[in-house]
């Protein structure tokens, strides 16, 4: 069956909501988009990191890239000191160009130098963080701009909201309708074939890194606008939880395989999961294992399609 | 000679750092200020040395730097309720086999991607630690003077067991049959169940051994330190680095000890001679991260003998 993951992960999601509605009758009505809302910027980034993953590398420098990118837009916007209070527009293209730029080099870095992808990100992810600690020189920023401020918090109308429905969309029909999309499933499910077949693996995977690297921008962008703040550990962690996102959403980590549709709701569970157990309020005692529930949760997820999966003919893990 | 030319290409790039550092300051290099700054350092060599096997049959743990910290708190719990230190490191030897005999037989016998299994873990072991430390102590634990006599004492245990298995890991590879198994696997996975090597048994052996290393360093760390749920805390990234550092393949088949021992060696030095020099943690990130990415591009240059093994 063909939607078979997309299948399970819409009863999952199901089966958490029911859990919570035993609980609260009003917790979907009234949680569901808070959860959306709060899924924004891993689900932009888990977009890009989708398709990095169906080329065959991967990129785990994504958290510490929106931390850079989030302090160097606070540093440029913000109004007090020690922001340098330059437009907002103007800021927000610096950042869009910078992350794209840095998301290139990563490919550079993995097509033309050879590194293999998780070392090259494993590497950039070390040295953003680092270089987002220089730039923060420890403090929090704050203060910025109502033009930019307006991106995440507009009541009206959700412009992040718009904004991630319109990514994941274009990546969507990117992937499964363009010539392009199918060019980045032919690198991933066989590099050779696809270079016999007279597509460019090299720019098929600059043009992924590239992608990821734009869409974290968006991502750091929203994220500053939201929260009006950025510390020395914002985006920290991102990158793991991303890559589980991608990798329970179906897409295989050896390439080739994967749609957008398990990859969001992938991300809309594992975001739910968390607000679920907040919510439920099981008392002092749970909360403190809740990381330890989710681990279990997230544990399950990745390794349940191979108890299931292992006499698929042709199955790859 | 030949065979260890990017050992030699390590120890020249040791040296180079050794020698910046005397040339900016002579004290670092002094007996006292390296005795000093080395008590950091065998958490991230026992480490490496599970990590380099692992590598080597082209699998990953991300989740060495989290069972570590799972065995600390198992281990502050014991010292918690004044057990005998006996009692107290076998229970945080056992936390480590047990972390990593479930990596190893999700790897080994259910065949569950590596990275994936040891990505989950990373976040349940770190949440485990944390739950089990906020439900029961609610602060790191001050090691036992039994505990501390372990690492600081006349017979610094933790030091002459890291040379131990070193030794013993550096034969193991290099000088048995398990050894090239080891390499076979990830040179060439179906050709080496082809030639009847028993893979899932060596890979869930690996994983295991690692979270024995897990148990051991945690046991280091909570005596230098306290028994916490924040031991080992981004330590994997550096464990990882100081082995690709060292040569081996993130693609399998290829590493020795040698090479990883240098590696830590470089990522030690150089990590404290920023800290000390400069006292800026985020330069160390900066320089180390580069390192890692240079030494791969070096070797990519300077030692490409193999065709792309992609």
């Amino acid at each position: 069956m063909k939607y078979r993951r997309e299948a399970s992960l819409i009863v999952l999601v199901g089966a958490l909501s029911f859990l919570a509605t035993l609980f609260d009758a009003s917790f979907v009505p009234a949680n569901a988009i808070d959860i959306l809302i709060n899924s924004i910027p891993t689900m932009i980034i888990s977009c890009g990191v989708m398709l990095v993953i169906i080329t065959g590398e991967i990129d785990i420098s994504v958290g510490s890239l929106l931390g850079l990118l989030a302090a160097t837009l606070a540093l440029l916007s913000s109004t007090a000191e020690p922001g340098l209070g330059i437009h907002p527009y103007l800021a927000i293209a610096i950042v869009l160009t910078v992350g794209t730029l840095i998301g290139l080099g990563t490919g550079c870095l993995v097509v033309y130098g050879r590194v293999p992808s998780i070392i090259a990100t494993l590497g950039l992810l070390i040295a953003l963080d680092g270089a987002q600690d220089w730039l923060m020189g420890g403090g929090d920023i704050k203060h910025f701009p109502q033009e930019l401020r307006y991106l995440g918090t507009g009541t009206t109308i959700p412009i992040n909201l718009i904004l991630t429905i319109l990514v994941v969309a274009g990546t969507g029909l990117l992937c499964h309708k363009t010539a392009l999309g199918r060019r980045i499933y032919a690198v991933g499910s066989n590099p050779s074939a696809a270079r016999l077949a007279g597509i460019s693996v090299t720019t098929t995977k600059l043009f992924v890194f590239a992608l990821t690297g734009m869409l974290t921008a968006i991502a750091a962008i929203l994220w500053v606008a939201k929260l009006g703040n950025v510390s020395t550990s914002t985006g920290a962690g991102l990158e793991l939880k991303v890559v589980t996102c991608v990798v329970v959403g179906g897409v295989s980590i050896r390439g080739g395989r994967g749609r957008i549709l398990g990859v969001v709701l992938a991300v809309i569970l594992i975001t739910m999961i968390r607000t679920v157990l907040n919510f439920m309020d099981l008392g002092s005692e749970a909360v403190k294992w809740q990381r330890a529930i989710e681990g279990v949760m997230i544990l399950v997820a990745v390794t349940s399609d191979h108890f299931t999966q292992r006499n698929q003919p042709g199955g790859k893990s | 000679m030949k065979k260890f030319a990017y050992e030699f290409f390590l120890l020249g790039l040791i040296c180079v750092v050794l020698a910046i550092a005397a040339f900016l300051d002579p004290l670092f290099l002094s007996s006292d200020v390296q005795i000093e700054l080395s008590s950091e350092i065998w958490e991230l060599g026992l480490l490496t040395l599970g990590m380099t096997l692992i590598i080597i049959t082209a699998g990953i743990d991300l989740s060495v730097g989290s069972a570590m910290g799972l065995c600390s708190v198992s281990l502050g719990l014991c010292m918690h309720a004044n057990l005998p230190t006996g009692v107290c490191v076998l229970a945080c030897l056992a936390t480590g086999l047990a972390a990593g005999a479930l990596n190893g037989s999700l790897v080994a016998f259910i065949k569950v991607h590596p990275l994936l299994v040891t990505l989950a873990t990373y976040g349940m072991y770190r949440g485990f630690a944390e739950g089990l430390q906020s439900a029961t102590t609610n602060a790191p634990v001050d090691a036992s003077e039994g505990i501390k006599a372990l690492v600081t004492g006349n017979f610094p245990l933790i030091q002459i067991l890291f040379t131990a298995l070193t030794a013993w890991t550096a034969i193991l590879l290099g000088r048995t049959a398990t050894g090239r198994g080891l390499y076979a696997i990830g040179h060439n996975e179906e050709a080496a169940r082809f030639s009847g090597i028993p893979i899932a048994k060596l890979k869930f052996w690996i994983y295991t051994y690692t979270g024995l290393l897990a148990g051991l360093a945690a046991i280091s760390y909570s005596a230098r330190r306290s028994a916490t749920a924040e031991a080992g805390l981004v330590l994997e990234l550096d464990v990882i680095a100081a082995v690709v550092i060292g040569g081996t393949s993130i693609y399998g088949g290829r590493g020795r000890i040698a090479g990883t021992l240098l590696g830590v060696l470089l990522i030690h030095e150089t990590r404290q001679f920023v800290d000390w020099y400069w006292q800026r943690s985020e330069l160390t990130l900066i320089v180390i991260g580069t390192l890692l990415i240079l030494a791969v591009l070096g070797h990519r240059f300077l030692f490409a003998q193999d065709p792309d093994t992609h």
